[in-house]
């Protein structure tokens, strides 16, 4: 019924045969290019580290001041929630949920998600709503928007700092370093991979 | 109606799940292994895309015309919209900072609005460009997509910093549902066309003409 020797590329359809990587091997698809799968050194552990220190960035990054305004005396400061829901009391709410959800919500999830689905990998526990969870994973990719918001924290930085005078708060550089962390996750991430290990508790007898 | 492409997995009874990367038989509905539904091509992918684009493109007028930002100095109040606001930008001497903004909330929707009704028409009719250039385009829109959305950001961080009453304020204008309303249906867009399609042939029109017979 499952015909695990097999994969499909995701872009053109072409059948192949299941890849079986070395550490540090990617196998691309011959026909259009696409990235079938990568298996990276010590994927579970590193995926596990910098999922963490990204969790702990964003969690400081939700602590302290993104930044200062001070234009002649008139101070005016704002948080990482702040600069999402601000907008909230200004009639536009819907549009504030959003950005929220994109910049802090979605990036938090997907990273717990992948730590929590590692932890129960590791634990050798794989209940059936295990799969749900690495579909939702891969579902909330496209939505989680932190380096753009970061692009825009610093298109409105400069937008400022010729009017007043800024200060960059400890939560500036704490998502800063969140969006490394972030992006080297994403990265590190590869749908064939975890999927295979979610598979090994499947017994693969009748195929 | 299509001929699957050469080689591919629908050609050979087969089925890619497209949420686990499962492949399993054509006869199974349901991928066995993450419960999403199984077909060979997305169903209804080119006509979901091309609501969401066609919806996008409407509400893309809107999102130019009105204003994404009110500023309030002194007293005086200014409007502006998204392309105002990058023309200020480069007046002002923050040329870099301009040229971001326009890739950004213009260049890049504008971008993502000829590519995929590109690809919906290469999709029904046969394109001078070769099937890995498109898919190569469709990867593209996949990428850049997200970065529209850095305008909006910086409107909510500019809204939620400057509050000083009548000295300097700034209030969000109606073009930010707009034009993220924009960005957001052209990632679902994007999320709902099927790069496989564009590798399969599209029947000629005589054997349409003996397939309706």
């Amino acid at each position: 019924m499952i015909k695990t020797q097999f994969v499909a590329c995701d872009h053109c359809d072409l059948l192949l045969d299941a890849p079986s990587l070395q550490e540090e091997q990617c196998a691309l698809c011959p026909r259009c290019g696409h990235k079938i799968s990568r298996l990276r050194k010590n994927l579970m552990s590193q995926l596990t580290a910098y999922g963490v220190t990204a969790l702990i960035l964003l969690a400081l990054s939700n602590m302290f001041s993104l930044m200062t305004f001070n234009l002649s005396g008139n101070i005016s400061e704002i948080n990482l929630w702040q600069s999402a829901l601000n907008l909230y009391f200004e009639q536009y709410k819907t549009l504030s949920l959003i950005v929220f959800i994109f910049i802090v919500i979605v990036p938090a999830l997907v990273i717990a998600l992948i730590l929590f689905f590692i932890a129960l990998i590791r634990l050798n526990h794989r209940p059936k709503a295990l799969s749900n969870i690495l579909r939702l994973i891969f579902g909330l990719l496209p939505w989680a928007m932190a380096e753009v918001f970061f692009v825009g924290v610093l298109v409105s930085l400069v937008k400022l700092v010729t009017i007043a005078q800024m200060n960059l708060g400890w939560s500036f550089w704490a998502y800063a370093l969140f969006c490394v962390c972030y992006a080297k996750v994403l990265s590190l991430l590869d749908r064939y991979q975890l999927w295979s290990w979610l598979e090994r508790g499947y017994a693969h007898d009748s195929l | 109606m299509t001929h699957y492409s050469e080689g591919s997995a629908a050609i050979n009874g087969l089925v890619n799940c497209t949420e686990c990367g499962l492949v399993a038989k054509k006869e199974l509905t349901v991928c066995p292994r993450c419960n999403a539904r199984l077909s060979p091509r997305r169903i209804y992918s080119l006509q979901v895309t091309l609501a969401l684009l066609i919806t996008a493109f409407v509400l893309y007028i809107p999102a130019n015309l009105l204003p994404m930002m009110v500023t309030e100095k002194l007293g005086q109040v200014e409007y502006n919209t998204i392309l105002g606001g990058i023309i200020v930008l480069w007046e002002e001497g923050s040329e870099p900072i301009a040229v971001v903004v326009f890739v950004a909330s213009v260049l890049v929707p504008v971008l993502k609005f000829i590519i995929l009704f590109y690809l919906c028409f290469c999709a029904i009719a046969q394109g001078a460009v070769s099937a890995k250039t498109r898919v190569n385009l469709y990867r593209l829109t996949e990428f850049i997509g997200r970065w529209s959305m850095v305008d909006i950001f910086v409107v909510a961080v500019l809204v939620a910093l400057i509050q000083l009453d009548h000295l300097l304020n700034v209030q969000p204008g109606n073009g930010t549902i707009a034009f993220a309303a924009v960005v957001i249906l052209t990632m679902f867009a994007a999320n709902s066309f099927d790069p496989r399609i564009l590798w399969d042939k599209p029947l000629k029109r005589d054997e349409i003409t003996s397939a309706r017979k």
